[in-house]
């Protein structure tokens, strides 16, 4: 006991030591004393009967965390006080941590004056206290009684928005966060591979820890007690006080998909204003951790559960008990309290091995990286202009050519690596599905393994996100209807376990997502029977299977039976090739009955970048997109027809496809009128095919789509701009809206017609 | 458009003397025009010229400009005036003005540019009342300057979202 007392003693001395050097705006100092300070709560907290000094210490850490914050002056006077502070605790420790009510009264009466509110203790110290003494400071004023242990949902009342005074740290806070709760998903999966992996349970454990800490200080306080929860039951895990089980997986789940709902909701406040700030009720996950925490933990010690569960239920009480007139000072107080329980764990968690798996990266503003692509195929496009210059190709020199070929190799891999800065592996997005064929093999009773291949595919940036929602929705779709239940499968001779592949490769210029099931595959006689109820096909239409099995793209068409929670709900695969053709990708499915179904997108490489051919008409040129073309043929007489009142079209392969002739749309004098001397390139979009006549195809390139401006934003027709070869623009067409002028004019021209009759 | 034009003009009868500054000059037809030149970003000589679809006449199309496509609109055809074939004195004046979300560049074509002017205030005028038309509601006010009256414009009227709003409807 004396023992403790001296090296208590010890670190009070060297406090005292670091206050007399402080100077007022001397920070590195105060950084060290709060070092001291938090070995010296880490010291406390380890002994019994210490709890005096704890809460002082605690008290102490606190307030020296609000004068670097600035939320206190840094002033002499204020380091003064701080030393009269450190004398009392000196006296505490002298006397063997006994309660020691002058000094307490003294410590109080310079903390005040510091401007720092130190909670009144209600007894005498006793086992709880330390927990006691941590959280008087977490509960702020505002909601003075809103027990968080309590089963009762948390009411807003007065809304407590105080954590909106520094947006800056907030934004930053909401873009970490969400980037920490990713983080959690991905690592449990790891986890779910290499079980008792201690790196990765101390990473989803460090991801708690950050957001706990930063919510703290930032005021965040549901966010901040519902991430220290789960934090401590991480830290059972962590120190092998408990399995890391599919309970404690559940809850951890749970709780950071609970947490990005409620950064997302600060996201929002941020954004929108107060208005659409929402408390977030938080009991609910709090039962359930600690119900995780003390009902499985065997292999923790009783005592310790009682422990911990002491700490949760005397934080709930002192969170009720903050007497009003503190409140205002316990805001920040409250904010620097739970960090500052929470430094040794930290300091145990930033071991050597914690950062082991991140690469390095830095954080680049897509403006600038857009500018860097922009520029850099600039630089492309002049190089060659130099080079084809007149002038430049008659110098037969041959050192001019050997540099310009080391001048064309540099600006090659300066291209090639600005558009590799903007691709990220798929991996992440992919990650997330295991997590839902994990939640879905639950919720439907079926056992489901999902087996993805080509995760480290590298895919633009901005594609990443938008293939989320259509990703999501297949996997659903092969999981709920695709794989058998266990019985069903087993009737037929299959494993229980269904597989579900999701497959990333790039092929040619594209990238293609496979989802594959064993399932049952898509029942093409029923899909019939539904096109032909719904008029889509007619009985003498020539379909082969796949054609029919690629029905189920069309809007409102589900095959299921049952409408089932996960999927079914009448939004079908439409949804999935809407979002992957405005992404300018396309999808497809190919079934065998009874063995399983692939699905299959292929997607462009990059957004930035369109696959196009380039074909001139009269004396411009146009760029259609190479994914939307199907084939170019010059016309032979006897495959031209004309419609009356529906203009012409082409007999191509058995199927009349109408002609659209560019010129006329786009106001330009052709070389040729007549579609059998011209080309036509037909194209299809949405299911509808068109020829469109051009004069001749110039070749297949890759341009960068650049916008045309706000200015003529949404001409019909053009999708946007690029810079040819020769540094003029050229307009890529946008096939979409192409066949709606179409489609309007020629029903200009039948109602035309009509009224003539 | 037609409160539009009266705003304007209450605001040039208000205040002529902010009109006040630099204007860069140049000839459209016979006459001179000047614009502020605190909206021109550069002036470049004629380029190639990439027609767009489904735009008003007066817009020619797109140009290139070092890596930004920007669109192009001939002042003769803007203001109803006769054609002329392009000489090497046609010149775009690039202006920067703001738009719904960001700063947009858009090229003007002009006959020819004449020169940097300070006018001062007492040298400007209001636009004549020439009865509501559209084309008086681009003229912030007459430069009298040496027995030469220069129109100065406003290049946000010229190339103003108002405008914009006019080909939608076509």
């Amino acid at each position: 006991m004396a023992e403790i007392a001296r090296e208590l003693s010890e670190y009070l001395d060297d406090m005292a030591l670091n206050i007399l050097m402080v100077e007022p705006g001397d920070l590195s100092v105060v950084g060290a004393l709060l070092e001291l300070t938090e070995q010296l709560v880490a010291e406390a907290g380890k002994q019994e009967g210490q709890g005096m000094i704890l809460s002082m210490a605690k008290s102490f850490n606190a307030a020296l965390q609000k004068i670097i914050m600035g939320d206190l002056p840094d002033s002499a006077e204020n380091f003064d006080r701080l030393g009269q502070c450190v004398v009392q605790m000196q006296e505490v420790a002298r006397k063997g941590g006994e309660v020691d009510e002058a000094a307490n009264r003294l410590f109080r009466e310079n903390m005040t004056a510091v401007g720092f509110a130190v909670e009144e203790q209600a007894g005498p110290p006793s086992e709880a206290e330390p927990a006691a003494a941590q959280s008087p400071a977490a509960p702020p004023a505002p909601e003075p009684a809103a027990p968080s242990a309590s089963a009762k949902a948390e009411k807003g009342g007065a809304v407590d928005l105080d954590f909106l005074q520094d947006k800056d740290l907030l934004a930053g806070f909401v873009a970490e966060s969400f980037e920490h709760l990713e983080s959690i998903e991905v690592n449990i999966l790891d986890l779910e591979q290499d079980p008792g992996n201690s790196d990765i349970i101390n990473n989803i454990f460090r991801t708690f820890h950050t957001i706990k800490g930063v919510s703290g200080f930032l005021n965040l306080k549901k966010i901040n007690e519902l991430s220290h929860i789960t934090e401590n039951l991480l830290d059972d895990v962590r120190n092998g006080k408990r399995e890391m089980d599919s309970d404690v997986i559940d809850v951890v789940l749970g709780v950071g998909d609970y947490l990005r709902e409620m950064v997302q909701n600060v996201k929002d406040v941020l954004e929108k204003g107060p208005d659409v700030y929402r408390d977030y009720g938080i009991s609910q996950f709090v039962e359930r951790v600690k119900a995780v925490q003390s009902g499985q933990g065997e292999a923790a010690p009783a005592v310790l559960q009682l422990d911990e569960e002491d700490e949760e239920s005397s934080s709930a009480e002192a969170e009720a008990d903050v007497p009003p007139a503190v409140a205002p000072q316990g805001r920040s107080s409250a904010a620097a309290q739970p960090a500052a329980g929470s430094q040794p764990a930290a300091a145990r968690a930033n071991g050597p091995a914690a950062r082991s798996r991140i690469g390095e990266s830095i954080k680049v503003d897509i403006d600038k990286l857009d500018g860097l692509v922009n520029a850099v195929g600039e630089l492309v496009i002049m190089q060659s202009l130099v080079r084809q210059n007149p002038l430049v190709s008659r110098l037969a020199d041959p050192k001019l050519n050997r540099d310009f070929s080391q001048l064309a190799r540099i600006t090659t891999e300066l291209q090639r690596t600005a558009m590799a800065m903007r691709m990220v592996p798929i991996r992440q997005t992919f990650q997330k599905m295991t997590r839902l064929v994990r939640d879905l093999s639950k919720k439907t009773g079926k056992t489901v393994d999902l087996i993805m291949v080509g995760e480290e595919t590298e895919v633009d940036r901005n594609m990443v996100d938008s293939i989320y929602d259509p990703l999501v929705h297949m996997i659903r779709n092969s999981v709920d209807h695709g794989v058998q239940s266990p019985d069903a499968r087993e009737k037929v001779g299959k494993p229980r376990t269904g597989s579900v592949y999701l497959r990333a490769y790039q092929k040619g210029g594209n990238i293609v997502i496979e989802i594959e099931d064993d399932g049952e595959g898509l029942n093409t006689p029923k899909i019939r029977k539904k096109a032909l109820e719904r008029g889509l096909i007619s009985e003498g239409d020539n379909l082969t299977d796949h054609d029919i099995q690629n029905l189920v793209f069309l809007p409102g068409f589900s095959t299921a039976d049952k409408i089932t929670d996960v999927s079914g709900r009448g939004v079908g695969m439409d949804v999935v090739k809407k979002a992957v053709e405005k992404l300018r990708g396309k999808v497809d499915v190919s079934s065998e009955a009874g063995k399983g179904s692939i699905f299959t997108i292929r997607l462009p490489l990059t957004l930035a970048i369109i696959d196009g051919i380039i074909v001139r008409i009269g004396m411009e040129r146009y760029i259609i997109p190479t994914i939307a073309i199907q084939e170019s043929i010059r016309p032979k007489r006897e495959e031209y027809n004309t419609v009356y009142g529906k203009g012409e079209a082409l007999m191509i392969r058995d199927r009349l496809v109408p002609i659209i002739r560019l010129y006329e749309i786009f106001g330009v004098e052709p070389t040729y009128t007549d579609p059998c001397e011209a080309l036509v390139v037909v194209v299809e979009n949405e299911g509808v095919q068109r020829a469109l006549m051009v004069d001749e195809l110039l070749g297949k390139q890759e341009v960068v789509i650049k916008s045309l401006g706000g200015y003529l934003k949404d001409t019909k027709g053009v999708a946007g701009g690029t810079i040819l070869g020769d540094g003029r623009v050229g307009l890529i067409l946008d096939l979409a809206s192409l066949l709606a002028i179409e489609r309007s004019s020629a029903e200009a021209a039948a109602t035309a017609e009509g009224e003539m009759f | 458009m037609q409160a539009a034009a009266e705003e304007v003009r209450s605001e040039s009868v208000g205040g002529v003397h902010e009109l006040e500054g630099k204007y860069l000059t140049f000839a459209l037809g016979k006459e001179e025009y000047g614009i502020g030149i605190l909206k021109v970003r550069e002036i470049i000589g004629l380029m190639e010229i990439t027609a767009v679809p489904h735009t008003p006449s007066y817009i020619k199309g797109v140009i290139n400009l070092r890596g930004r496509v920007i669109p192009v609109l001939d002042l003769r055809l803007k203001f109803e005036m006769e054609t002329e074939a392009y000489t090497e004195r046609t010149c775009i004046i690039v202006v920067e003005v703001q738009g719904e979300s960001a700063a947009v560049q858009v090229g003007m074509l002009v006959d020819s540019v004449s020169e940097v002017l300070n006018v001062s205030g007492q040298e400007i005028e209001p636009p004549p009342a020439f009865g509501g038309s559209t084309e008086t509601a681009f003229i912030l006010g007459m430069a009298k300057i040496k027995g030469d009256v220069k129109i100065l414009l406003d290049a946000d009227r010229i190339i103003g979202t108002g405008e914009l709003a006019g080909f939608e409807a076509m």
